[in-house]
């Protein structure tokens, strides 16, 4: 079948997913599948209406993504002058460079034990965790980012009587803009996987609390439930994002 | 014509050398030229003659290894406003609207805005680009993007503006209309014009003053007043005197481009 259209892959996207989810509910009812390892579609929606019910649900998404929004804005606040300052700067670049690059192999989860003796199992912490886990990679992709500007373009802009500073605003930062999005929309991945790691260790709520609490409970349900609205929110969250960029980015219409 | 020292520019024994892969490379020696205010000179030479680098000197993009460069008789240390460059790559802001792109220059002295958008209003309806004024460049024929980064510059109200083969990249029929418009532009606003071009006929129909450079390192080979009238329409490119003037030229262009090719060989 040829797909030349958005619409048609929707269809066969739509169509993909209620198979999948109808086998599953199938070999659930059939009993080729503990249900303690692996409950069926149907269980998980009835846990889904109970906890939307007891408002269990919305409280421990909003709270993990607020902690992802926190912390992702303050790192890519911080991230984005910083990496505009130091893609231009050869000098500054050398001075960062060693500290930077120590700090980027460092998975957020290292960082947990460190964070909770500091700052203990606070809303703190997280946002900690979350930032220090999307700040490097996010730095490294705005140096990178600065890099690829057409050097031409600097150059008419300073031949128009452009300052340092006014190159790094009117230039590089937007010329930068659309790989920075491009960037800060990984990081957003990654800032999710931050969160959850932080709350699976350590949390009186949200969706990574959710999934470990239900384990605890050997409620299997609640922990798949917590799973799929991982999946659910990262993908709105998407959205939202995609159509801020396009607002963001006028000319590339 | 003025000639009484009071040069607008002056290249004084300028030497450039680069050190590249292939060792020290000299693209300019020993180079002088003073142009005059009002002076439209039309650099023309073979490619990798060193136009561009001159050019280059001249906006203060580059700094010369030997000599030096006046500009109203003060030195040029860096880059600067005063001689507004076009690129023939248009080197216009993709992000910026029309409008925001011929404000550019106004917006970096810090005009304010409602002045700025006048007078930015202004050079796109000389330029001939009135209705789009909120289109971004990307929309834009090449020929329109190469008008709006003469606005740009014009707006910006240089004493001096340098053009790197603007029209090069452009069709035939394109080029000829901006080259008219170029012509009406220079008689209108009367800026001192350096113009490099590798084609003999643009040198002829454009300049006041052609200057020829040698192969690599480039120096100055010919420096010929073009006293052809204007306009320059057919009948002009058809008198002996234009034929004359282009032979001369070619002459020497031509003599300077097999030299170069012998220099490739080696």
């Amino acid at each position: 079948m040829k797909v030349d259209s958005p619409a048609k892959s929707l269809v066969i996207g739509t169509v993909s997913l209620f198979l999948f989810i109808t086998a599953w509910e199938l070999f659930c009812r059939l009993g080729f599948i503990e249900p303690l390892f692996m409950p069926a579609p149907s269980k998980i929606l009835a846990r889904a209406i109970k906890m939307i019910d007891n408002g269990q649900l919305i409280a421990h998404t909003l709270s993990s993504t607020r902690r992802v929004m926190v912390g992702f804005t303050v790192s890519s606040l911080v991230a984005i002058p910083f990496g505009i300052f130091l893609g231009s700067s050869r000098f500054f670049m050398a001075v960062f460079d060693p500290l930077i690059s120590l700090l980027r192999p460092l998975p957020s989860m290292s960082w947990i034990p460190l964070s909770l003796l500091w700052l203990g199992i606070t809303e703190t912490q997280k946002y900690s965790i979350v930032f220090m886990g999307s700040f490097a990679p996010s730095l490294l992709y705005i140096i990178e980012a600065t890099k690829s500007i057409d050097p031409l373009l600097i150059r008419a802009a300073k031949n128009l009587g452009a300052s340092k500073l006014d190159v790094m605003r009117e230039v590089i930062l937007p010329g930068a803009l659309p790989q920075i999005i491009a960037g800060l929309k990984v990081m957003l991945g990654i800032a999710w996987t931050c969160i959850i790691s932080a709350e699976l260790v350590a949390a009186r709520e949200g969706l990574g609390f959710m999934i470990m609490n239900g384990k605890e409970y050997f409620q299997t349900d609640t922990v798949l439930l917590g799973m799929v609205m991982i999946s659910v929110t990262v993908m709105i969250i998407d959205v939202v994002f995609r159509k801020v960029e396009k607002r963001l980015l006028p000319w590339t219409r | 014509m003025d000639t009484l020292g009071r040069a607008k520019i002056s290249v004084q024994a300028v030497t450039k050398s680069f050190s590249g892969k292939r060792g020290q490379v000299t693209a300019l020696k020993e180079l002088s030229l003073d142009v005059q205010d009002g002076e439209f000179v039309v650099i023309v030479g073979a490619s990798g003659c060193g136009k561009t680098t001159l050019l280059n000197l001249v906006a203060g993009f580059e700094k010369p290894s030997q000599g030096r460069i006046l500009l109203d008789e003060e030195p040029v240390t860096g880059i600067t406003p005063e001689c507004g460059m076009i690129f023939q790559q248009y080197a216009l802001f993709p992000w910026k609207t029309v409008q925001a792109n011929v404000e550019f220059g106004l917006k970096m002295k810090r005009m304010p805005v409602k002045q700025r958008r006048e007078r930015a209003a202004r050079f796109i309806d000389i330029v001939g680009l009135k209705g789009f004024e909120k289109t971004y460049p990307h929309h834009l024929s090449g020929g329109m993007k190469q008008r709006v980064s003469i606005a740009r510059s014009l707006a910006n109200d240089p004493k001096v503006m340098l053009l790197d083969e603007p029209f090069a990249a452009l069709d035939a029929m394109t080029r000829q209309v901006l080259q008219e418009q170029l012509v009406r532009i220079y008689e209108k606003h009367r800026k001192t014009i350096i113009f490099i071009t590798h084609s003999i006929d643009e040198a002829l129909l454009l300049s006041s003053r052609i200057v020829v450079m040698t192969a690599r390192p480039g120096r100055i080979a010919q420096d010929i007043v073009n006293d052809l009238p204007h306009p320059r329409n057919a009948t002009v490119q058809l008198s002996s005197r234009y034929m004359e003037l282009k032979r001369t030229i070619w002459d020497s262009v031509q003599a300077e481009v097999m030299k170069s090719m012998e220099v490739e060989a080696d």
